[in-house]
């Protein structure tokens, strides 16, 4: 669905993007991860043709992004950082602009301006003037009005950047529903706790491509996998039990929770519990850290900065 | 070109300006001045003025007239000739607000990304400022003939207003006026990058329009057919070049990359 060949841009002599190579898949949520000033936007605004790169190729659902400009924004949605809506207009308005923009027909238009509005329970406000709304609320219109058009792809900067935890979730879960109907996410995000909710594959880019894969992938590849054991008391024998494990790299102790760090989890793991329990420890959680694609991706990010 | 979309991004223009206040009070302060103040204070005057001791003033009287009517039908059709720099304002005021105050308020981007061409977002935007300018002068146009023809009826016993030179006007040169400042102020405001700016420099469309005005009110220009006739090549062709500048310098990349 999408497919990038060597895409680079640079502005005034500075690269933003540079030699990017990677395709995603129809009807997968693909995320691209990466520090501020990675070019993550620039990639973005590259493949929704609002800039041109300065060489490479881009194929969006089969147009190629330098000669059918006017038919990949007909299939695809784009929603900026800022949802840029029009304040002083009414939410429905707003949509209906968009839609009319689109060349959608009226029975269709009217259609999809109530079922996204009920979606993101925005339904009961549809008359009331954006500017009036929350940050959240603000944003689920923009969510709704680059999908008014139903388009096959999506290209989301931030979206749930600046939102509170609630609203983070109904977003995040209406992107998991579109997903369902088959449609192609292209998800630009700092939110690895996002990325690994949400997105089949993603990528890391620093300026260039530094990684692909599946989160699960990336995390195993570059991450470091640690287990945490929660205890009702700790003791040194258990520790050191634990630190003569095979597969076991290092143990870190923090109140009664011992965090190991190991190089094959799923093997080392049963061991960990049966020597703990042999010395006399009793378990109450053993629980997979959730840091491991933070600790890929910092070390990714930080590795390509040397 | 698909006029649909275009209409559409005219139409939101118009319903935004319509809730901006301070873009409102402009678009309504003209015409007021243009309607009522400009005719009262140029023609009231040549009414109640004792015309009769004023032995010196060089009028040429057609026949059948007397000097107080001929002063007063060139006042009117001075009131007239305004009508061709009223379009002009309208448009300054609406339009510096169309990609500047989107840029600002980061409306820009979504709309770039839909599937709307150059030509249509163009259109479109000049369209929003076009409708409002020229509704607005047909407005004043009624207000401006309704209190002069109240003023003169009396003393000329048949309503002077609407004559040819003010049907002229109002069906020619405005529209063409409105197009020239409308093409202007829509380059100006995709070429710019802050609202004051767009502000300053839509007006200067008006400059050479005025200059006309001064030119035929000082007697340099003698109002006949021919020189409204080139007055109106002229001012199409100019629409016509500042729009086509528009559409050959509009880059939807710099507005995106290079404006902060």
């Amino acid at each position: 669905m999408i497919r990038v060949e060597g895409l680079t841009r640079n502005f005034n002599g500075r690269t933003a993007v540079d030699d990017i190579t990677f395709e995603v898949d129809e009807g997968k949520i693909f995320g691209l991860l990466g520090p501020n000033g990675a070019g993550k936007t620039t990639t973005v605004r590259m493949l929704c043709c609002l800039i041109k790169p300065t060489s490479g190729k881009a194929m969006i659902g089969g147009y190629e992004i330098d000669k059918d400009p006017i038919k990949i924004r007909e299939i695809a949605g784009f929603l900026p950082e800022s949802p840029g809506l029009y304040g002083e207009l009414s939410a429905r308005r707003n949509l209906e602009f968009y839609a009319k923009l689109y060349g959608m027909p009226r029975q269709k238009r009217e259609e999809n301006i109530e079922r996204f509005l009920k979606m993101l329970d925005l339904w009961e406000r549809r008359d009331d003037p954006v500017g009036t709304f929350s940050k959240g609320m603000q944003q689920k219109i923009a969510i709704a009005r680059s999908m008014i058009h139903e388009p096959k792809i999506l290209f989301l900067d931030e979206p749930t950047a600046a939102l509170s935890p609630d609203s983070a979730k109904v977003v995040r879960d209406f992107i998991v529903e579109l997903k369902h109907e088959k449609r192609t996410i292209f998800l630009c995000t700092h939110n690895l706790y996002e990325v690994e909710r949400v997105c089949d594959q993603i990528a890391v880019l620093n300026t260039k491509l530094v990684a692909f894969g599946s989160p699960r992938d990336l995390e195993k590849k570059f991450g470091s996998t640690k287990t945490e054991v929660q205890l009702k008391k700790i003791d040194k024998r258990m520790t050191d039990a634990v630190k003569r494990l095979k597969h076991v790299k290092n143990v870190k102790i923090l109140g009664n929770k011992l965090i190991v760090d190991t190089e094959d989890p799923e093997t080392a793991n049963p061991a960990i519990v049966d020597a703990i329990v042999k010395h006399g420890g009793k378990i109450l959680y053993v629980t997979r850290t959730a840091h491991g694609l933070e600790d890929a991706y910092l070390k990714l990010v930080k590795k390509d900065e040397v | 070109m698909r006029f649909d979309r275009v209409w559409e991004i005219a139409k939101k223009d118009m319903a935004s300006v319509r809730k901006y206040k301070y873009v409102l009070y402009g678009v309504i302060a003209m015409p007021l001045i243009f309607a009522i103040v400009i005719p009262f204070a140029t023609i009231y005057p040549m009414l109640t003025a004792d015309i009769s001791s004023n032995g010196n003033m060089p009028v040429v009287v057609p026949p059948g007239m007397d000097v107080r009517q001929t002063m007063v039908i060139w006042m009117s059709n001075m009131a007239v000739i305004m009508f061709m720099i009223l379009p002009a304002f309208v448009p300054s005021v609406i339009a510096s607000y169309t990609f500047v105050g989107e840029k600002i308020n980061k409306q820009l981007e979504p709309l770039l990304a839909t599937p709307t061409t150059d030509m249509e977002l163009l259109i479109g935007k000049a369209l929003g400022a076009f409708v409002p300018a020229m509704a607005v002068t047909f407005a004043s146009f009624v207000g401006m003939m309704t209190v002069v023809d109240i003023m003169t009826f009396q003393l000329f016993g048949y309503l002077l207003l609407p004559n040819l030179l003010s049907l002229a006007v109002l069906l020619v040169y405005s529209p063409l006026v409105a197009l020239l400042s409308t093409s202007w102020c829509v380059f100006v405001s995709s070429k710019v990058s802050d609202m004051r700016a767009a502000m300053q420099l839509g007006p200067v469309a008006i400059i050479p329009i005025l200059g006309f005005y001064f030119l035929f009110l000082s007697g340099l220009l003698v109002l006949d057919w021919l020189v409204l006739l080139i007055y109106a090549l002229v001012l199409a062709l100019a629409s016509l070049g500042v729009f086509v500048l528009s559409k050959a310098t509009f880059r939807r990349e710099e507005i995106l990359t290079k404006w902060k």
